[in-house]
């Protein structure tokens, strides 16, 4: 991917940080969600959700997550880089072919490049916009 | 209601709150006044969103909530322009479109997959 921008290095670590990241917390988010009872009330669900270890640690990558992205969030537009961050699609899809060996056909090779070539527009554009200044 | 809308219609509700937190955070680093405020509020708003997305999950399969999810790219990229006044050119709507479209048919076709 041609990047003819240049992000500050904070922007680009923060931001990869922020992917992955957000690939980890869907892999265990979708497992604890399946872990939990399948009739329970909704307090039954609460107090599995707080014995279950999987949530804890949900919770605990969402904490990181939210440090994270306000770091985002100080170097770029929300409209930049909600986008961009996108590329956790990519990283899950990847990762459920090389894990959990899912088969891959045409059409979703197709979405993953769209995917990548939606987020290289977005990379053409300014991470900033100008007149957005810290407001007393 | 089937499971199902019930399971589109709670998602839904999911992109809508996410535009509306993910402002909040926004404001959060833009102000040097209320700047707490603006982040219980955002942690607020996320925290029930995250709520409500659990229960989705338990209706939905995670390519279809994936899916409409994806939606959320539109409503945050709205919700920036109107609420933040951030410049959104062409460029960047293509891009946003784009991964929409991406996203939904990998989506979709793994949800389509998990259902034969």
């Amino acid at each position: 991917m041609i990047i003819r921008r240049k992000f500050p290095a904070r922007l680009v670590a923060v931001s990869f940080l922020a992917i992955l990241i957000d690939t980890a917390l869907q892999l265990v988010w979708k497992s604890a969600v399946l872990s939990l009872p399948n009739n329970g009330s909704p307090w039954l669900n609460v107090q599995a959700i707080l014995q279950n270890p999987l949530f804890l640690f949900v919770i605990f990558l969402m904490a990181c997550q939210f440090f994270n992205w306000l770091l985002v969030l100080h170097n770029a537009d929300l409209s930049f880089a909600q986008p961009v961050t996108s590329l956790s699609y990519v990283s899950v899809f990847f990762l459920s072919v090389l894990l959990l060996k899912e088969a891959v056909d045409l059409l979703q090779m197709t979405g993953i490049l769209l995917v990548l070539v939606g987020v290289w527009f977005i990379s053409q554009t300014d991470h900033v916009t100008p007149s957005q200044e810290r407001e007393v | 209601m089937s499971q199902t809308n019930l399971g589109v219609l709670l998602v839904v509700i999911c992109t809508l709150l996410e535009g509306v937190g993910q402002v909040f955070l926004k404001k959060s680093v833009l102000r040097t006044i209320r700047q707490y405020l603006w982040i219980f509020s955002g942690v607020v708003i996320l925290l029930l969103q995250s709520v409500i997305y659990t229960q989705a999950l338990r209706f939905l399969d995670v390519g279809a909530a994936y899916t409409i999810s994806s939606l959320n790219l539109i409503s945050v990229t709205l919700m920036s322009r109107c609420l933040l006044r951030e410049k959104i050119t062409r460029m960047r709507w293509i891009g946003v479109c784009l991964i929409v479209i991406g996203v939904g048919l990998v989506a979709a076709r793994t949800h389509e997959s998990a259902a034969l």
